[in-house]
């Protein structure tokens, strides 16, 4: 259900706005967050995006980061910060990445409640803190330690 | 000389005659569908294919192609979304559900979509034509299945969806035994009721049971080229949506 929601955003915006996505078309990205049981691929093809949850296709970039710089990146987090701070891997063509968060930045979704949907509000709502707080903190590695043991120790209703 | 069998509900029966025979179910119930699939599924079918369609991921423009399409649930709301720049075509294997389905159209104002009698097995439009290829509880009743998952391939452009919506298997015990009952006691009996046809609603029932379960349908999907296949569980399990993508 997530994936939907997600996937009617995308060509909202897509369909709504002079946006090209040629660029993207035939890419395949897979997004893997390391602490939450979410997995999402975007393919893009016929000048639009699917979003799929399927584990087992083959993918031209694969991204792994926590669930909380996920929310920081939606949230318009600049990625090549993120990957100097180590705190996103990329295996593959960046730049395919790069144009791929582009589009999900500017994406009007409230990411907090679609998580919200897989592991419990309370979780959702911990990582959601956490990613506000990257953006304005001055020191985004000390609140996400802050936040990732609040995260840790919030009850999931799984 | 040995004929090749095929299942038509849980009757074996020789493989070129079940085509005939599956005409003669839905010959006879076309002029009842709409109202009986809303009795039957206590008006579910319809969210299910409401969900269809918001997953189908089809914008202005494109160009749809429903097969067994019926009396044209699916075809009118792909109608809406493509627009007038679009183009939809309602098809089916059988002349009287067809003609519900034309009849309907026009009473509901829908414009801007085609109408062809074509059998799943050989759709006679040109590779890459389709943006989406749709078949909405019709899989089932077609003789070779892999020969119309094949030919869905061929007819959707490369990045083209597929969206099959059946039913399917469901993995609650309870729900399961329920179902069970349901399709077999309750299902035929308003047949016979409604609609005056218990074997027909008793040939729908059986085709469920022998329908490919979620796993099995996605490999059917992918062994057919589709370069990804995933499905969605609604109600259950009693009906899946598989979803594939001509990558
Ligand atoms: C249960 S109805 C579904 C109608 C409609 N899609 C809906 O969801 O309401 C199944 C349809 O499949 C059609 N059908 C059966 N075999 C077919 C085939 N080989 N090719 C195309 N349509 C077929 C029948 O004529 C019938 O209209």
């Amino acid at each position: 259900m997530q994936a939907i929601i997600l996937e009617r955003a995308l060509n909202f915006l897509l369909a709504t706005h002079p946006i090209d996505i040629q660029p993207l078309e035939g890419k395949k990205v897979h997004f893997s967050l390391q602490d939450f049981p979410l997995e999402m691929n975007f393919i893009c093809t016929n000048n639009r995006i699917f979003v799929t949850t399927d584990a087992a296709i083959n993918t031209d970039v694969n991204i792994t980061l926590q669930s909380s710089v996920f929310l920081a990146l939606f949230q318009g987090e600049d990625l090549t910060e993120l990957l100097r701070q180590d705190k996103i891997v990329i295996h593959g063509d960046v730049k395919t990445a790069q144009l791929l968060v582009d589009l999900l930045q500017q994406v009007n979704i409230d990411l907090e409640e679609l998580l919200s949907k897989y592991t419990g509000d309370v979780v959702a709502h911990q990582v959601g803190k956490l990613a506000k707080k990257i953006k304005s903190s001055d020191n985004p590695i000390g609140s996400i330690k802050d936040g990732i043991t609040n995260f840790l120790i919030a009850p999931s209703r799984h | 000389m040995m004929h090749k069998t095929t299942h038509f509900g849980f009757t074996d029966v020789a493989t070129e005659d079940k085509q005939g025979m599956v005409r003669g179910v839905f010959d006879s119930v076309a002029n009842k569908y709409d109202l009986m699939n809303d009795v039957l599924s206590f008006g579910a079918h319809r969210l299910w294919k409401h969900y269809t369609i918001a997953t189908s991921n089809v914008k202005a423009g494109d160009k749809v192609l429903d097969i067994a399409g019926g009396t044209g649930d699916l075809a009118r709301a792909f109608a809406m979304k493509v627009g007038d720049t679009g183009r939809v075509v309602l098809s089916d294997i059988n002349a009287a559900m067809l003609s519900e389905g034309r009849k309907n159209l026009i009473n509901k104002g829908v414009s801007g979509v085609d109408f062809v009698q074509l059998s799943g097995e050989q759709i006679p439009f040109a590779n890459d034509t389709f943006d989406c290829v749709s078949i909405a509880f019709g899989l089932r009743n077609v003789t070779d299945k892999d020969q119309c998952i094949r030919e869905m391939y061929r007819v959707l452009k490369p990045g083209g969806c597929l969206l099959i919506l059946e039913f399917s298997k469901t993995d609650i015990a309870l729900l399961e035994k329920f179902y069970h009952f349901y399709s077999f006691s309750v299902m035929p009996q308003l047949g016979k009721i409604i609609a005056d046809d218990e074997a027909s609603y008793q040939y729908l029932a059986e085709s469920i049971r022998k329908h490919p379960d979620q796993e099995t349908l996605k490999k059917m999907v992918l062994d057919a080229g589709f370069g990804l296949c995933e499905y969605h569980n609604l109600s259950g399990g009693i009906v899946a949506l598989h979803k594939g993508i001509k990558t």
